[in-house]
């Protein structure tokens, strides 16, 4: 049997993880609901920016040239992950996912026509790790909860579109069901289609837990469309409004994959401190029964010294 | 009138005003109850908003849009600079 100090000293370790890991569980929990909170704070401008798009865009009109579509001859592939790991398999999936896609379409990740941009430490190591030459990096955006600290992100991915060097983008990243589900996705966000955004837009309510209710909320009002004057011009007021749609496309799909990463560690962290705790419970039982027996042994010690002296 | 002024991060307003002016891409307009229906695009600058209690309230913007509809309402989104509001 191992000496009590040995286990002493182990027990002693497994209570501090324990603690450790404890600790992250709350703060990811916090951190995942201000992402949820700050995804959902925004829904009204979200939903009155749409509701401005169909009556702009009600009548026959020249697209503005981030709406319009062109033939793709090149791609860029954006992998969206998390900065720090202790997340479950929240990154490895989103990795899993993109090399998935990658062997069936039957990409040469080599080949000039494609451009990667990673968002995360973790997307930027694995890219490096396969040798694959890296376009554009972000990190920190694990913490991001404000539009003016994503916007350059976005704006970098839709000049690229507007300067022709790339002509469609995918994007992996990980989509929010739950605080206990979260799925991988890989969308298509240039060219830009109305529908995908307006999709985007409603899911950013969970589907269930807290929030959810929001869902039986309406809040599109296409009653009768009036007759509008549009100031300057229906294609000046489109392109604006077109550049503001992709930039909350992205404030949101950031927003969800910080509220995902977050819902991965808060499990993961979940799931390392109630081993912690099993595991401490059975070192404490290792330890007095160790106990146990010192001092059982150290009494018949005393008790055959002193026979032997009254003998 | 009904006003909602919306941005990405919160609802900064949503009541009744009686007046709201603000800086266009063609000038500063005001408007006031039953407005013909309009579409239009904020530039820089304060919107400044009297409530029907004749109280004046301003808000600034980094540009936005504003539309007017037919049923006295009207709904501006705005973009606004992270040093205008607290950071929480």
């Amino acid at each position: 049997m191992e000496s009590t100090q040995s286990i002493k000293r182990r027990l002693k370790s497994i209570k501090n993880i324990g603690q450790i890991t404890k600790a992250m569980e709350l703060v990811a929990a916090t951190k995942m609901r201000k992402s949820q909170e700050a995804a959902l704070s925004s829904r009204n401008y979200a939903y009155t920016a749409l509701d401005l798009l169909a009556r702009i865009s009600g009548q026959e009109i020249k697209l503005p040239e981030l709406l319009r579509q062109r033939e793709v001859k090149r791609t860029a592939f954006v992998i969206l992950t998390s900065d720090k790991g202790l997340a479950g398999s929240f990154n490895s999936s989103v990795i899993r996912l993109f090399e998935k896609y990658i062997k069936k379409e039957n990409i040469n990740i080599k080949d000039e026509r494609y451009y990667f941009i990673a968002i995360g430490k973790k997307a930027i190591a694995y890219l490096q790790s396969k040798g694959i030459k890296i376009t554009e990096k972000f990190i920190r955006a694990g913490d991001f909860t404000t539009p003016e600290q994503i916007n350059p992100i976005s704006d970098s991915i839709s000049t690229g579109y507007l300067g022709k060097k790339w002509d469609e983008v995918l994007l992996f990243s990980t989509y929010f069901i739950s605080a206990l589900k979260q799925e991988v996705f890989a969308r298509k966000i240039f060219p830009v289609e109305l529908s995908s955004i307006k999709k985007i837009i409603e899911e950013i309510i969970p589907k269930t837990g807290k929030f959810s209710d929001l869902a039986n909320k309406k809040f599109f009002l296409f009653d009768k469309i009036d007759e509008y004057l549009i100031e300057p011009s229906q294609e000046l007021a489109l392109k604006a409004l077109a550049e503001h749609l992709i930039r909350m496309q992205f404030y949101h799909l950031i927003l969800e994959t910080n509220a995902s990463e977050h819902g991965a560690r808060r499990m993961a962290m979940k799931n390392a401190s109630d081993n912690a705790e099993e595991l401490s419970e059975s070192l404490n039982l290792l330890y007095n029964k160790s106990r146990q027996t010192n001092i059982t042994k150290e009494i018949t010690e005393i008790v055959s010294g002193t026979e032997l002296l009254n003998n | 009138m009904k006003l909602f002024i919306y941005s990405l991060k919160n609802t900064l307003f949503e009541s009744e005003a009686e007046s709201l002016t603000c800086e266009t891409v063609n000038g500063q307009i005001t408007i006031l109850n039953n407005h013909e229906p309009l579409i239009t695009l904020l530039k820089d600058g304060v919107i400044k908003i009297i409530d029907k209690n004749q109280k004046a309230s301003y808000i600034q913007t980094m540009g936005g849009f504003l539309e007017i509809r037919g049923s006295n309402e009207v709904r501006c989104i705005i973009d606004q600079n992270i040093t205008s509001q607290n950071e929480n």
